[in-house]
C-alpha cells in the first residue's frame, strides 16, 4: 500500500541528518526557538505550583483546625455571609441609615456542643533589632497545639512554651539581625523575650512576624503604652475551632446567628448551592469575564507576534539550508521527488528543530523550575502546594514551538520546490519573480489595518481598536516588504562599487532579502511605537508634575505617639543628607498629649481650618449636613469651575498644611517675604491661601476649628448629631499674592499658638541640600528611617524623574540585537550566494577588501532597509493611540466642566513625542554597527577550496 | 581499491532496425527540439533528434561541448521539456504528462547516473538506494529490503550503512547505478559518470553500467572518452544539436579513431 506518511519518513530522516550535519545552523535556531518555550513553560510551572488546592489553601489558613471563626464586632447582631469568604457578609436586620451596633459577640454561643477554640490575636508593635526599631508583627497563637499544623511552619528550634519565649519568622531574623537564641525587646514594655525558633508562613514568606503565646506580649504592651498615655492599636482576633462532625453549613449558619462568620473546611470543600445562601439572595451576583477576554486577546496578539518575530528569524536560516543542500534537493528530485517530496525534506528540517526545541525547552523550563524551586518561591513569596506538572499545558506550549519550526520553514520550502531539478542540480541561479499577490494582500491589509486604527483613533475611544488595526498593518507591511525592497533597488545606480552590488544583491534576491527585512521591520516597529508612546506620555507626565517642595528640598514628618520619633527622624536626615539650611515644625495637637495626627483614639482630636462661608466654594460645600445638597446648571457648574473659591490647590507630600514653625521654614522654602517675616516675629500668622482669611474692621484673622473628640464626633455624625466644635481666631497676615506654596495653608509662629492656647507637639522638619541627595545618600537615609520604624513621611524633591528610561534603553537593545542578527543571517545567505560573483571579482583584479566591504554593505542594506520600514511602522500606531488619549482626555474635560468637577481649568495637555534619540541609534548606529561587525568578521581572503578527494 | 569486471564478450546484440518486434525500445525519442531563449539569445541546443534504445541496449553519446550531449540526456529523463517532439518511456509520453506523473515517471521507470555528487549526504548508500522506492510510498523495511538485494547483487554489501562521505568516488558511482537501476527502473541516464573518477575506476564502473545492461536494463551514457564509449552497443553522435553519426559497436572503434582526427 502506497500511503502519503511512508514519503514523509524519508523526507524527515533527510531533514533530521541534515539538522545534525549543520549543527552550528540548527543549534542557532533551536535556541532561537526554545528559549521562549523554556520561559512559557518555567512560567506556567511556577504559575500551577503556586496556585494552591482548596486543600492545600485550607491547610495554610486552618491548619488541623475546622474552622476560623471572625467576629466582626457588631455585638453578636444576626448576620448571613458568603460561604467561602467570611469578610463578605451583611446583617440580617437592614439598619438603613442608622450604625450597625458594636461591641463583641458570645463566641461560646456560637459554638456546637464539643467545639474546642484556640484565639489567634495578631497587633503591630516596634520591636528593637539590631539596626534600631520594626515595625512588626506580633502574633499571639499557641503554636505547639496540633490545631496549627500547617499555619507555621517550623524551620529551627521551637515554638515558644513560655511567656517569656517567642518565635521568629525567618525573615524577621533576617531583616532584623537577630536569630535564635537572642534576646528580644520591644519598645515600652520592660521585658525581654528569647527567641527560641524561626518559623515561615508558607504563604508570605517575606512577612516579618513574631510569635508568642496568648497574653505573652501584647497585653503587657497596652497597658504600658497605657501608663506613658500612648494608645496601643487593638488586635485583630480570630479562633481556630475544632468541633465533632465539622462546621456544616447549619452550624455556619447557627455561628453567624451570633454575629460571627466562618472561613470552614466542609463548607468551602463542598459549598451549598447558590440558591440557598441568603446573603446571595439579597446581595447581587459576582462580576463579569470582560476584563480576562480582553487580556486574553491581548496575550494572543503578543504571542502571535512573537511567533512572527521567530518564525522572521528562523526563515532565512531554513532558506539558507534548503540554497546549501539545492543539489541534494535536485538529486531527490531527479530520483522521482515530486515539489511535495521537497517541500516535505525542508518543512521536515522545521518540525524536526521545532520538536528538538520544544522537547529542549520543555524539559529545561522544567529542570529549571524544579532546581530554582527555593529561588522563585523566595520571589513570589510563597511556597508552592506541589510541583503541579500540567503535562496538557506542557504539551500545548511545546506545540507552539512545532508549528513555529514550520511555520518558519514553510516560505523556504515552497521557494525551494518551486526550483527545477535541471536548476538545482546545474546549480544555475535564477532570479524568481517575486510574488504578485502579496503586495496586493500588504496593501490591503496596510490600508484597511491604517483604516481601522484611524478609525480608531479619531471616532472610537478604544484602543484596543487602534491596537488591532495597527497589527494588522504591521502585517501588511510584512507582506509588502519584498515590493518595497524592489523600490530601494532604483536608488543604486549613483553608489560605489560595493554598495551598488550589496544593493543590486539584495534586491535581486528578495526571497532571501524580504524575511530578513521583515524581521528587523517587525521588531523595530514594535521598538519605536513603545518608544514613541512612552516618550509621548512621559512629556505629559512631566508636564502635569507638580513638585510638592521647592527643588532638592527635603521633607520629614512623624505623625504619631505625639511626635516622639521626631527628633529621631531629624537626626537620621541631618546625618544621611548634605543639609543646607533647616527649620523645623510643630504641629497643632487637640487632645491627649500622645495621640496621632488623624488618631481617633478616645481623647484625641483635631484643629482644621475652618473657611470663613464667603470664600468657601459652593459647589463643594456640605458644612449643614441637615440641609439638601445645592443644585447647579450645567452654565453654573462651569461659571464655578472658574471661580477663585473653587481652585484646587496642590497639597504637601507629607505634611498637613497647618504647621506651627517660624521664618526658617519660609527661607527652606524659597519664599522671600519680608512682610511675613516681620509679622511672624510678631506673633502672627501667615497664610498661604487667601480664602482662609478673613478681615473684619481692619483686622487680618484665620479661623481654626477644634475638634476635642474625634471618636465622640464619628459616633455624632452617626446619631446624626451635628459635632460639637469650638472655634479659634489667630491673627494673621497673607503672603504677597504669586507665592508659591507647594501646598501650606498655614504657618502658626509658637507665640501665637501659645498664646491662643493651642498646645503643639514635634512634628517634622524641612531642609535644603547643598547638593542633590545622591541615590547612596538617599538609600542611607531610608535605611536610617527604616530603623526608627513607624510612619515616617519622607520626601525628597527631585524634580520629575522618567520611569520609562530603562524600558526604552532595553527596548532599543533589544531592537538592535535583533536587527544585527537577522542582517547577520541575511549576509551569511547572500555571501553563500556571491561565491561566484567575489571569484568573478577577483578574477578581474579587485583587491581582497572588496570581499569585505561587499559583506558589510549587504549587511548594512538589510538592516537599514528594516529600520527605516520599522521606524515609519512603529510611529503611525502610536500617533494614533495617543491621539485616542487627546479624544478621551478632552471628552472626560468637557464632561467635566460641564458637571463643574475641575478645579483647574486648563485644557487637557495630551502631547506626541517622536523619541528622536532612539529613533537617530535605531537609523542610523544599528545599521553602521551591523555592516561594521559584518564587514569585522568576514575574512578577506578566501583559502582555494580543495576538491574532495575521490 | 581495484575492481575488476571481465570485459564481456560481444554478444548478440540486436542492431538499430534489427531489433526483434517483440521487445518494444524502453525509450523512443521522435523528433526532439530544444531551443533555448527566444530572439538575439535564440540557441538551438537540439534539433529534430530520433533515437530509440531498447532493453538490454547501452548507447553512448558523444559529441563537442555545446553538442547537446547533456540536453538529450535531461530531456530523455523529464529533467527538461523540448521545444518540440516527443519522449516515450515504457510507453508513456512524458512530455504530455503533468509534473506529478512525472515526477512518478522518474521514481519507477528512469535512473539517472550523473558525473559526482550523485548521492544524498544524509542518507547511507543502502537509504540511497531505496530513496525512489520510498518516495513512492513503498515501506521503509520492503524498500531497505529491495535495496539490500541491488547491493547484493552488484556485490557491495559492505557499502550498505555507509555515507556517502565514507565512501570513494568510485563506490559512490557505483550506489548510484544501483539506485538507478532498483525497483522495475529499466532506463539507465548517464551523464559523464566517469568524469571525476580515474581511469581503473571508470573502467569498473563502466562495468558494471555494462552488467546491468546486460542483465536487460537499457541506457544512454554520455561520455568525452572513447575508450568508455567501446562499452556500449551503439554510439550516437551529436554537433550542434543533431545526430551526425551513429554506428554499432563493431564499427564503434574505427568511427572513434575517424571522430578523434577530425578534432
Amino acid at each position: 500500500m502506497r500511503t502519503w506518511y511512508r514519503s514523509w519518513r524519508v523526507a524527515l530522516r533527510i531533514a533530521r541528518r541534515d539538522a545534525w550535519r549543520f549543527k552550528g545552523r540548527s543549534f542557532l535556531v533551536l535556541a532561537m526557538i526554545a528559549l521562549p518555550i523554556l520561559g512559557v513553560s518555567a512560567a506556567d510551572l511556577t504559575l500551577r505550583s503556586s496556585q494552591l488546592s482548596p486543600t492545600e489553601s485550607l491547610s495554610r489558613q486552618l491548619g488541623a483546625a475546622d474552622a476560623q471563626i471572625t467576629d466582626h464586632d457588631i455585638g453578636g447582631a444576626a448576620v448571613m455571609q458568603d460561604p467561602t469568604d467570611p469578610y463578605s457578609y451583611t446583617t440580617v436586620k437592614d439598619y438603613g441609615d442608622k450604625p450597625w451596633p458594636t461591641g463583641p459577640g458570645d463566641l461560646a454561643k456560637a459554638l456546637p456542643p464539643g467545639a474546642r477554640t484556640l484565639t489567634d490575636s495578631t497587633a503591630r508593635a516596634r520591636l528593637r533589632t539590631t539596626h534600631g526599631l520594626l515595625d512588626t508583627d506580633v502574633r499571639e497563637l499557641a503554636a505547639k497545639d496540633p490545631m496549627t499544623r500547617g499555619i507555621l511552619r517550623r524551620i529551627s528550634g521551637r515554638f515558644p512554651a513560655s511567656t517569656h519565649e517567642v518565635a521568629a519568622t525567618t525573615h524577621f531574623l533576617k531583616v532584623s539581625g537577630l536569630r535564635v537564641g537572642s534576646e528580644l525587646k520591644v519598645r515600652d514594655l520592660d521585658r525581654t523575650y528569647r527567641i527560641v525558633g524561626s518559623y515561615e508562613l508558607p504563604n508570605g514568606l517575606d512577612t516579618d512576624q513574631v510569635n508568642a503565646l496568648p497574653g505573652a506580649l501584647l497585653d503587657p504592651l497596652a497597658k504600658a503604652l497605657a501608663a506613658k498615655g500612648l494608645h496601643a492599636d487593638p488586635p485583630q482576633t480570630t479562633w481556630l475551632a475544632t468541633a465533632p462532625g465539622g462546621f456544616t453549613w447549619n452550624r455556619m449558619q447557627a455561628a453567624n446567628a451570633h454575629g460571627f462568620t466562618l472561613t470552614s473546611r466542609a463548607v468551602t470543600l463542598h459549598p451549598p448551592a447558590r440558591a440557598d445562601v441568603p446573603y446571595f439572595q439579597r446581595d447581587g451576583a459576582g462580576g463579569s469575564g470582560g476584563g480576562s477576554a480582553t487580556a486574553s486577546s491581548i496575550l494572543a496578539t503578543i504571542v502571535g507576534l512573537a511567533m512572527l518575530e521567530i518564525c522572521l528569524l528562523a526563515g532565512p536560516a531554513f532558506a539558507v539550508g534548503a540554497r546549501r543542500s539545492r543539489r541534494q534537493l535536485g538529486l531527490v528530485g531527479a530520483n522521482g521527488g515530486d515539489r511535495r517530496h521537497i517541500r516535505a525534506i525542508v518543512v521536515g528540517g522545521g518540525v524536526v528543530i521545532g520538536v528538538a526545541s520544544a522537547v529542549a525547552g520543555t524539559v529545561l523550563g522544567l529542570a529549571l523550575t524544579f532546581v530554582l524551586r527555593p529561588v522563585l518561591e523566595d520571589a513570589i513569596g510563597k511556597r508552592f502546594g506541589g510541583f503541579d506538572v500540567r503535562p496538557l499545558e506542557l504539551l500545548g506550549i511545546a506545540l507552539l514551538a512545532v508549528v513555529t519550526g514550520v511555520l518558519a520553514a514553510i516560505i523556504p520550502a515552497i521557494t525551494a520546490s518551486r526550483q527545477t531539478v535541471l536548476a538545482s542540480l546545474t546549480g544555475r541561479r535564477g532570479v524568481r519573480r517575486s510574488s504578485r499577490v502579496l503586495p496586493v494582500l500588504g496593501l490591503v491589509a496596510v490600508v484597511l489595518g491604517g483604516v481601522i486604527a484611524l478609525y480608531g483613533s479619531t471616532v472610537s475611544d478604544r484602543s484596543l481598536i487602534v491596537v488591532g488595526g495597527s497589527a494588522l498593518a504591521e502585517l501588511g507591511f510584512v507582506a509588502l516588504t519584498p515590493a518595497l525592497v524592489g523600490l530601494f533597488g532604483r536608488g543604486g545606480r549613483w553608489l560605489p562599487l560595493s554598495p551598488r552590488l550589496a544593493l543590486r544583491d539584495a534586491v535581486r534576491n528578495r526571497g532571501r532579502t524580504a524575511p530578513a527585512v521583515a524581521a528587523v521591520l517587525a521588531a523595530v516597529a514594535g521598538t519605536v511605537a513603545v518608544s514613541t508612546y512612552t516618550a509621548s506620555s512621559d512629556a505629559q507626565d512631566r508636564a502635569e508634575y507638580r513638585p510638592t517642595l521647592p527643588y532638592g528640598a527635603v521633607s520629614v514628618a512623624v505623625g504619631d505617639d505625639g511626635g516622639r520619633d521626631v527628633p529621631a527622624a531629624r537626626s537620621a536626615v541631618l546625618r544621611s543628607l548634605p543639609v543646607d539650611l533647616r527649620a523645623n515644625v510643630d504641629r497643632l495637637s487637640v487632645g491627649k498629649p500622645g495621640c496621632d495626627e488623624y488618631g481617633d483614639a478616645p481623647g484625641c482630636g483635631r484643629a482644621e481650618i475652618a473657611v470663613p462661608k464667603a470664600n468657601q466654594c459652593p459647589l463643594w460645600t456640605y458644612e449643614d449636613t441637615s440641609a439638601p445638597e445645592p443644585q447647579f446648571t450645567a452654565a453654573q457648574r462651569r461659571k464655578l469651575a472658574k471661580d477663585p473659591r473653587c481652585k484646587d490647590e496642590a497639597s504637601s507630600d507629607t505634611m498637613t498644611g497647618v504647621v506651627v514653625g517660624g521664618a526658617d521654614l519660609l527661607k527652606v522654602m524659597s519664599i522671600h517675604d519680608p512682610a511675613a517675616e516681620r509679622a511672624l516675629a510678631a506673633g502672627k500668622a501667615v497664610s498661604f491661601d487667601r480664602r482662609n482669611v478673613s478681615t473684619h474692621d481692619g483686622r487680618t484673622t484665620v479661623a481654626l476649628r477644634i475638634y476635642a473628640d474625634n471618636a465622640k464626633e464619628a459616633a455624632d455624625l452617626d446619631k446624626g448629631k451635628t459635632p460639637e466644635t469650638s472655634i479659634v481666631t489667630l491673627p494673621a497676615t497673607e503672603v504677597r499674592s504669586g507665592t508659591k506654596a507647594y501646598g501650606l495653608q498655614l504657618l502658626i509662629p509658637p507665640s501665637a499658638a501659645r498664646h491662643a492656647h493651642l498646645n503643639t507637639v514635634p512634628y517634622g522638619a524641612y531642609y535644603t541640600t547643598s547638593s542633590l541627595p545622591t541615590s547612596a545618600q538617599e538609600q542611607k537615609l531610608n535605611a536610617a528611617v527604616d530603623n526608627i520604624g513607624g510612619n515616617v513621611e519622607l520626601h525628597v524633591e527631585k524634580g520629575y524623574a522618567s520611569k520609562n528610561d530603562i524600558v526604552l534603553l532595553a527596548l532599543g537593545v533589544f531592537a538592535g540585537l535583533v536587527t544585527i542578527g537577522a542582517a547577520g543571517i541575511a549576509t551569511g545567505l547572500a555571501q553563500t550566494d556571491a561565491e561566484a560573483d567575489l571569484k568573478t571579482l577577483a578574477a578581474v583584479g579587485a583587491p581582497g577588501r572588496v570581499r569585505r566591504t561587499l559583506s558589510g554593505f549587504q549587511c548594512g542594506v538589510v538592516a537599514a532597509m528594516g529600520v527605516v520600514l520599522g521606524s515609519l511602522a512603529g510611529v503611525l500606531p502610536s500617533i494614533g493611540l495617543r491621539l485616542t488619549e487627546r479624544r478621551t482626555a478632552l471628552a472626560d474635560y468637557r464632561q467635566h466642566l460641564a458637571q463643574g468637577m475641575l478645579g483647574d481649568a486648563t485644557l487637557p495637555h495630551v502631547p506626541i513625542v517622536v523619541p528622536w534619540g532612539t529613533l537617530a541609534g535605531l537609523l542610523i548606529a544599528v545599521p553602521l554597527g551591523a555592516a561594521l561587525l559584518a564587514a569585522a568578521v568576514t575574512r578577506s581572503q578566501r583559502a582555494l577550496s580543495r576538491r574532495a578527494a575521490t | 581499491m581495484s575492481y575488476t569486471t571481465p570485459r564481456p564478450a560481444p554478444g548478440p546484440h540486436p542492431r538499430p532496425g534489427e531489433h526483434p518486434d517483440t521487445s518494444a525500445p524502453v525509450l523512443r525519442l521522435v523528433g526532439l527540439t530544444r531551443v533555448h531563449g527566444t530572439g538575439a539569445t535564440e540557441v538551438n541546443a537540439l534539433q529534430g533528434v530520433n533515437l530509440d534504445v531498447f532493453p538490454g541496449e547501452l548507447v553512448a553519446v558523444m559529441g563537442p561541448s555545446g553538442s547537446g550531449k547533456s540536453t538529450l540526456l535531461s530531456l530523455a529523463g523529464g529533467l527538461d521539456m523540448p521545444t518540440s517532439g516527443q519522449v516515450i518511456v515504457e510507453g508513456t509520453d512524458i512530455t504530455a504528462v503533468n509534473r506529478k506523473v512525472l515526477a512518478a515517471m522518474r521514481r519507477r521507470a528512469i535512473g539517472y547516473v550523473f558525473q559526482d555528487y550523485n548521492l544524498v549526504p544524509a542518507l547511507t548508500a543502502v537509504e540511497n538506494i531505496a530513496l525512489p522506492r520510498e518516495l513512492d510510498g513503498v515501506s521503509a523495511r520492503k524498500a531497505r529490503v529491495e535495496a539490500k538485494a541491488a547491493l547484493a547483487e552488484m556485490r557491495l554489501e559492505e557499502l550498505a550503512d555507509r555515507f556517502p562521505d565514507e565512501m570513494s568516488g568510485g563506490q559512490q558511482q557505483r550506489v548510484a547505478i544501483a539506485r538507478a537501476l532498483v525497483g522495475d527502473r529499466r532506463l539507465v541516464l548517464a551523464d559523464e559518470p566517469t568524469g571525476a573518477l580515474d581511469s581503473e575506476t571508470g573502467e569498473s564502473v563502466l562495468a558494471l553500467l555494462r552488467s546491468r545492461c546486460d542483465g536487460g536494463a537499457a541506457g544512454i551514457l554520455v561520455t568525452h572518452e572513447p575508450r568508455f564509449a567501446a562499452w556500449a552497443d551503439r554510439v550516437v553522435f551529436l554537433r550542434d544539436g543533431t545526430v551526425v553519426d551513429q554506428t554499432v559497436r563493431s564499427g564503434a572503434e574505427s568511427l572513434l579513431s575517424n571522430q578523434v582526427a577530425d578534432r
